[in-house]
């Protein structure tokens, strides 16, 4: 503005001359005609002469002034042209911002949680241009509302699997429960054993498909471990919930223990693994299983002798396990359902296991599942648990054939103790061994022998008692006439 | 029962299909080992066996009867039996017949020795 203002200020004396050119130039020449002409036409030449230069400085002076103002607008109307153009490029930039930046934000501050007025408040376009700045915030209004919606539709939906696949597990959990004691109690029938078992491996697939669903809803799988349990047992956790279990070899696992939190999950993606490798290999090869130490934590390697997955496969999958953890929708639930992967990539990003699937050297696939090394403990039983290790070593002296048996002065003592207080060579055999038997393996215990000394002995009742104290409430009364009667058997 | 199988649950995520490898209907087993066949390790503990399989040898250093192997697994008899009869099989171990009461002197009639020399 000051630049052309100060231009039409210099060019002004120029413009104010140039418009005196032709009424001087008229003027000079109706004098010089004035002078040339013969004397009795000189007053009218003169007269005419002035009137047309009146005329023409009139005229003149007019065009020059019409010329002032039509380049005053001509300059005004190129700075508005240029404003529009600015404030165009302006408003375009600002759209580009909001497609290209704004918007995705909201839709990923939404995905995260965020409440509407939350993202509305952080990602507000700048006052800028406050006419359209009021337009993007209504536009980005029902774009939040509409995604919130949208993902709260979602969630409803992803609650309501998890809510169904908690009850079916709950429901699954029982029946294993259930069935576990089933089989304790019939347990000497080996039909109905047989078959229970079978019902027990059904269940354990439901519970699987049941934890799937729970996992794809964004949920923890299954139920929780209190304490570590060991690798081992874990591993086999994992076959027992596949179909093919028995073409699982499971070979050396490294004698280590997982977390409680982290048991639950370990098995389902191991077990998903071991699905696949199972599934898709032929049914008459074996998949092996096994889990080493390494740097970061354990390397559980599932190989199968199947086809292998072709280069394109293996992307495609490869592809699932990194998207898979980044949403499950309903649509993935096609008419096939592929789960197995998606869970995995879903606990592997919760619980931060790794996942590679490589061609083996059988010719199929060789899963490897990288458990980070805060999920891993010492275990407390190397070797794996058995049922209830508690109660595993028997806490007897043990008499190998040929060495000296290890019990003979208490045997002594109550042999005397039993003379003296009958006053006959007595032979109590029961409550002589049992108290010879009580004094090795805890001498502190006195309650233990007087227990069975009041028991008639009746062949056969030690076994009854026996186990039953053993599952019951006492396991001392039973252990005590276990000994009892092998030592009877030793005489 | 009810107590054994809390003990089972909370610590391990075995099912006994899986102890047992799936030969659960193995029928041949049944007919030599009932449960009072006593078992005897003819090894020492191979660290390579099943976990099962290893404490079943540790334990029977000393016959036990198949009944007792199960009370301390707190496994039914049948999924002991499977697991027997692989050992059995494999030459781990060896099964004894029960010791016969009959063989044994009758109780009464030592009494009635006892009695009868007290009276003398």
């Amino acid at each position: 503005m000051v630049g052309t203002g100060s231009s039409s200020q210099v060019r002004r004396p120029a413009s104010s001359l140039i418009w005196l050119v032709p009424p001087v130039v008229l003027a000079v020449c109706t004098a010089t005609a004035a002078l040339l002409v013969p004397t009795q036409v000189r007053i009218p030449t003169v007269w005419c002469g002035t009137v047309a230069t009146v005329a023409v400085a009139i005229t003149s002076s007019e065009a020059v002034r019409r010329g002032r103002v039509i380049s005053g607008l001509r300059r005004r109307c190129a700075e508005q042209e240029a404003m529009y153009r600015e404030l165009l490029a302006q408003q375009q930039e600002e759209t580009e911002r909001l497609a290209g930046v704004l918007l995705p934000t909201a839709v990923k501050m939404l995905e995260q949680g965020a409440s509407a007025e939350e993202v509305l408040r952080e990602v507000a376009p700048p006052a800028s241009g406050a006419a359209f700045a009021a337009e993007h915030r209504s536009v980005l209004r029902s774009v939040v509302e509409a995604v919130q919606a949208e993902e709260g539709l979602r969630d409803s939906a992803h609650r309501a699997f998890v809510n169904i696949a908690r009850r079916v597990q709950a429901i699954v959990h029982q029946q294993a429960t259930d069935l576990r004691e089933m089989e304790g109690r019939h347990g000497n029938n080996p039909d109905f054993f047989g078959d229970l078992l079978h019902l027990d491996h059904g269940t354990a697939l439901i519970g699987r498909l049941a934890d799937s669903i729970a996992v794809l809803g964004g949920s923890r799988p299954g139920r929780q471990w209190k304490n570590p349990v060991p690798l081992y047992n874990v591993l086999r956790g994992a076959m027992s919930r596949i179909m093919d279990y028995r073409r699982v070899d499971l070979h050396s696992v490294v004698d280590v223990a997982v977390t409680g939190p982290g048991v639950e999950p370990v098995i389902h993606a191991a077990a998903e693994l071991l699905d696949n490798a199972t599934r898709y290999s032929p049914p008459e090869t074996r998949v092996h299983l096994t889990a080493v130490e390494i740097q970061s934590g354990v390397a559980i390697e599932i190989e199968d002798a199947g086809v292998g997955l072709t280069e394109e496969a293996r992307r495609r999958a490869e592809s699932v396990l990194e998207m898979g953890g980044r949403g499950f929708d309903l649509d993935d639930l096609g008419e096939t359902p592929r789960l197995g992967l998606a869970v995995v990539s879903r606990l592997a990003r919760t619980y931060q296991f790794r996942i590679s699937l490589r061609p083996s050297a059988y010719g199929g696939v060789r899963a490897v599942l990288i458990i980070p090394s805060r999920l891993i403990t010492a275990s407390a039983t190397p070797g794996g648990e058995i049922a209830r290790a508690a109660t595993l070593p028997p806490p007897k002296a043990r008499k190998k054939p040929g060495r000296p048996l290890p019990e003979p002065p208490p045997l002594e003592a109550t042999a005397v103790e039993s003379r003296t207080a009958g006053g006959l060579p007595q032979r109590r055999r029961r409550s002589l061994g049992m108290a010879a038997r009580a004094a090795v393996v805890a001498p502190a215990d006195s309650t233990r022998s007087q227990r069975p000394a009041s028991e008639p002995a009746q062949p056969g009742m030690w076994l009854d008692a026996f186990t039953s104290a053993l599952k019951g409430d006492d396991p001392k009364p039973g252990h005590g006439q276990v000994s009892d009667d092998t030592s009877d058997k030793k005489e | 029962m009810s107590k054994a199988d809390k003990a089972w649950d909370p610590g391990n995520p075995d099912r006994l299909y899986i102890v047992t490898k799936g030969c659960e209907d193995s029928n041949k087993a049944m007919v030599r080992l009932d449960l009072v066949t006593l078992i005897v390790a003819r090894t020492e503990t191979d660290p390579g066996l099943q976990p099962e399989h290893g404490t079943i040898v540790r334990m029977c250093d000393y016959p036990l009867s198949v009944a007792e192997i199960s009370a301390y697994l707190t496994l039914p008899v049948s999924t002991v039996t499977v697991l027997l009869t692989d050992l059995l099989t494999r030459g781990l171990v060896e099964a004894r017949p029960p010791a016969r009461v009959a063989a044994l002197p009758d109780v009464c009639l030592l009494e009635a020795v006892m009695h009868g020399l007290q009276n003398l």
